[in-house]
C-alpha cells in the first residue's frame, strides 16, 4: 500500500529523505569502486609496459593478463572504459589541455606530461583513422591516471591497494544495488528504522518506476516485438501452468478455492499485488491471506539475493538471466533490482518480460471475476454483470504507457546516444538507487515469518518449481533469443 | 471481506496515482535531458 494513504505526502518526508542520502552514498560508492577498477587497469598497463622494458610512459593495447580479470563476465556497466560510451569517463579522464597542438618534444616533459601527451597523440590517431573510415567504431579517450599517483607508481611499481580492492568489489558484484539492498536490510533488522522514517521508505520503493519508464529509450519496436513476442509466450505458459499446479496442489491438501485463488494469482502473476486484487473476489479467509503475502514476500527476498548468483553459477548470459528473473521473480522491484545486480543487458530484457507480466494483472482480475462470481452465481442461478472494459481501465498499470513513449520516441530518432545513455544508464541509477534504498529498508524478518500454513507449502513449491522449470527453458532458448540489442 | 475489498481498492487507487507521478516525474527528466539541461557531465558531477 502507498505511504500517501498513511497520512499524506508530508509524513514521508523524512523517509524520502534518508532514502535519497542512501541511495547517494550508494552510488558515490558505485563511482569510486568502478573509478579505482580503471586506475587498477591502467596501473597494470604501465607496470607491465615497465617490466617489459619497452618505456614506462608508453600507451600500449595488450590485453590484461588472466588473473587481473574478473573470473566472471561483468555486468556492463561494471565494464572498463573501452566498454563505455566515453561520456561514462571521469572527468579527469582526458582534460583538453593533454591534447597536444604541436607535437611535443619528449625531452621538454616532465614522465607525467609525456605519458599524457602520448596517451592523447595515441587518441588522435585514432580518431583520425576513424574519421577515415579505417576504423568502424569511435575510438574512446583514454583514462589518465592522476599525476600523483601515476608519480607514486612510476616511483614504487606498486598498484594501490584501493585500486585493487575496486576490482574486488566489482568481482564480487558489490555495486549499488548489492549495497542499498543488503544494508538496507541489515539496518532494518539490526538498529530498525524510527517510525518517522517508514511512510517515506514506502514511498521510495515506486521511485523505480521513473527508470523503467526511462529505459525505454534504449528499444525500438522492433527488438521490443522480437523479445516481447517470446516473453508474451513465456508468460501466459508460466501463468497458467502455475494456476494448474496451485490448484492441483490446493486440492490435494483439500484447501479451499480463496487460498488457491489468491496463491494462484500471487505465484502466476504479479506476487503481492495481485493477491490483494483478487482476495476479495476470491472470498480468501484473512489468515489465508496473510499467509500468502508472507509466503510471496519471503520467496522474492530469498530469489532477489541468490538468483544473481546462482545464474553466474549456471554460466547465464546477461538477456537469459534477465529472462528468468522476468518469468519467476514475482515483484517488478526484487525483479528490477536482481536484474540490474547481474548487468544492464539484463535488465533490457528482464524489463520486457515485467512489462508484458504486469500487464496481465488487469485481465487475471478480470479472470477471476469471470471465474468467481459470473460463473459461480450462474451455477446458483443467480446473475452477475460483469463490464470487462472498465476492469481492464481500472487495472492497467499506467506507467506502461510512459514506456510504450519512449520506446515511440526512439523509433523516431528523438534520442541520440547521449540522450540514452543520460535517461538510461545515469538517471536510471539515481531512480534506482531510491527505489532500491526503500526496498532494502522494508525487508523485515518479522513480516517474512508470517510465512505459513498450507500457503507456505503451495506457494513455496509452486514459485521454486516455475523458477527451475523457467531456468531451464530459458537456458536452452539461449541468449539470441532474448538478446535485445 | 469489506476489509479486503476496501484494501484492493485502497491498492489500486494508490497505484494509480503513483503511475500519474510516475510519468510526470519521466516526463521532466526527458524535457531536461532534451533540452540540454541535465547533460552527461550531471550525473558525474553529483559525485567526487
Amino acid at each position: 500500500m502507498s505511504a500517501t494513504s498513511q497520512g499524506g505526502f508530508a509524513k514521508s518526508i523524512p523517509g524520502l529523505i534518508l532514502c535519497m542520502v542512501l541511495g547517494w552514498l550508494a552510488l558515490q560508492w558505485d563511482y569510486s569502486v568502478r573509478g579505482w577498477q580503471k586506475d587498477f587497469k591502467e596501473c597494470q598497463k604501465i607496470v607491465k609496459t615497465s617490466a617489459e622494458g619497452v618505456g614506462s610512459t608508453a600507451p600500449v593495447e595488450e590485453p590484461l593478463p588472466e588473473e587481473a580479470l574478473p573470473k566472471e563476465p561483468l555486468p556492463e556497466e561494471a565494464l572498463p572504459e573501452e566498454a563505455l560510451p566515453e561520456e561514462a569517463l571521469p572527468a579527469e579522464a582526458l582534460p583538453a589541455e593533454a591534447l597536444p597542438k604541436e607535437p611535443l618534444s619528449e625531452e621538454t616533459l616532465s614522465p607525467f606530461d609525456a605519458y599524457k601527451a602520448k596517451h592523447a597523440e595515441k587518441y588522435k590517431e585514432q580518431l583520425a583513422l576513424y574519421e577515415q573510415g579505417v576504423l568502424k567504431k569511435k575510438p574512446k579517450k583514454p583514462h589518465i591516471l592522476k599525476q600523483d599517483v601515476y608519480e607514486s607508481l612510476i616511483a614504487t611499481n606498486e598498484i594501490p591497494f584501493k585500486f585493487k580492492f575496486g576490482v574486488k568489489m566489482i568481482q564480487f558484484q558489490l555495486t549499488y544495488v548489492a549495497v542499498l539492498l543488503l544494508g538496507g536490510m541489515l539496518i532494518r533488522n539490526t538498529i530498525g528504522i524510527p517510525d518517522i522514517f517508514k511512510p517515506g521508505t514506502v514511498l521510495a520503493r515506486p521511485i523505480i518506476k521513473p527508470g523503467i519508464v526511462l529505459l525505454g529509450g534504449y528499444y525500438v519496436w522492433s527488438n521490443l516485438f522480437k523479445v516481447g513476442l517470446v516473453a508474451l509466450l513465456l508468460v501466459i505458459i508460466f501463468i497458467f501452468g502455475t494456476v494448474v499446479l496451485v490448484s492441483f496442489l490446493g486440492r490435494k491438501l483439500k484447501q479451499d478455492e480463496g487460498l488457491i485463488g489468491v496463491m494462484a494469482a500471487g505465484t502466476g502473476v504479479c506476487g503481492v499485488s495481485a493477491a490483494v486484487a483478487v482476495a476479495p473476489i476470491v472470498k480468501a479467509k484473512p489468515r489465508d491471506f496473510f499467509y500468502a503475502v508472507g509466503t510471496l514476500l519471503l520467496f522474492g527476498t530469498l530469489a532477489l539475493f541468490t538468483f544473481p548468483y546462482i545464474g553466474k553459477a549456471l554460466g547465464m548470459s546477461e538477456p537469459v538471466f534477465g529472462a528468468w528473473v522476468g518469468t519467476s521473480i514475482l515483484n517488478t522491484a526484487q525483479l528490477v533490482a536482481a536484474a540490474s545486480w547481474y548487468g544492464h543487458d539484463s535488465l533490457l530484457t528482464a524489463n520486457i518480460i515485467n512489462i508484458v507480466r504486469v500487464g496481465f494483472i488487469p485481465i487475471v482480475v478480470l479472470y477471476c471475476i469471470w471465474f468467481y462470481l459470473v460463473k459461480g452465481a450462474s451455477a446458483e442461478g443467480r446473475e452477475e454483470k460483469m463490464n470487462a472494459w472498465q476492469v481492464i481501465i481500472d487495472k492497467f498499470p499506467l506507467f506502461i504507457l510512459g514506456f510504450f513513449a519512449m520506446v515511440t520516441l526512439n523509433e523516431f530518432g528523438v534520442f541520440t546516444k547521449d540522450h540514452q545513455y543520460i535517461f538510461g544508464k545515469q538517471f536510471l541509477k539515481i531512480f534506482f538507487a531510491i527505489g532500491f534504498a526503500g526496498v532494502g529498508l522494508n525487508i523485515a524478518f518479522d513480516d517474512l515469518k508470517k510465512a505459513g500454513g498450507k500457503a507456505f507449502v503451495i506457494g513455496f513449491f509452486a514459485a521454486s518449481f516455475k523458477a527451475i522449470l523457467s531456468a531451464i527453458i530459458v537456458i536452452l532458448l539461449g541468449t539470441a533469443v532474448f538478446q535485445v540489442q | 471481506m469489506e476489509e479486503f475489498e476496501e484494501k484492493a481498492k485502497k491498492t489500486f487507487s494508490d497505484e494509480r496515482k503513483e503511475d500519474i507521478w510516475v510519468l510526470i516525474i519521466s516526463a521532466i527528466t526527458v524535457i531536461l535531458g532534451l533540452t540540454g539541461i541535465i547533460t552527461k557531465n550531471t550525473f558525474p558531477s553529483l559525485f567526487f
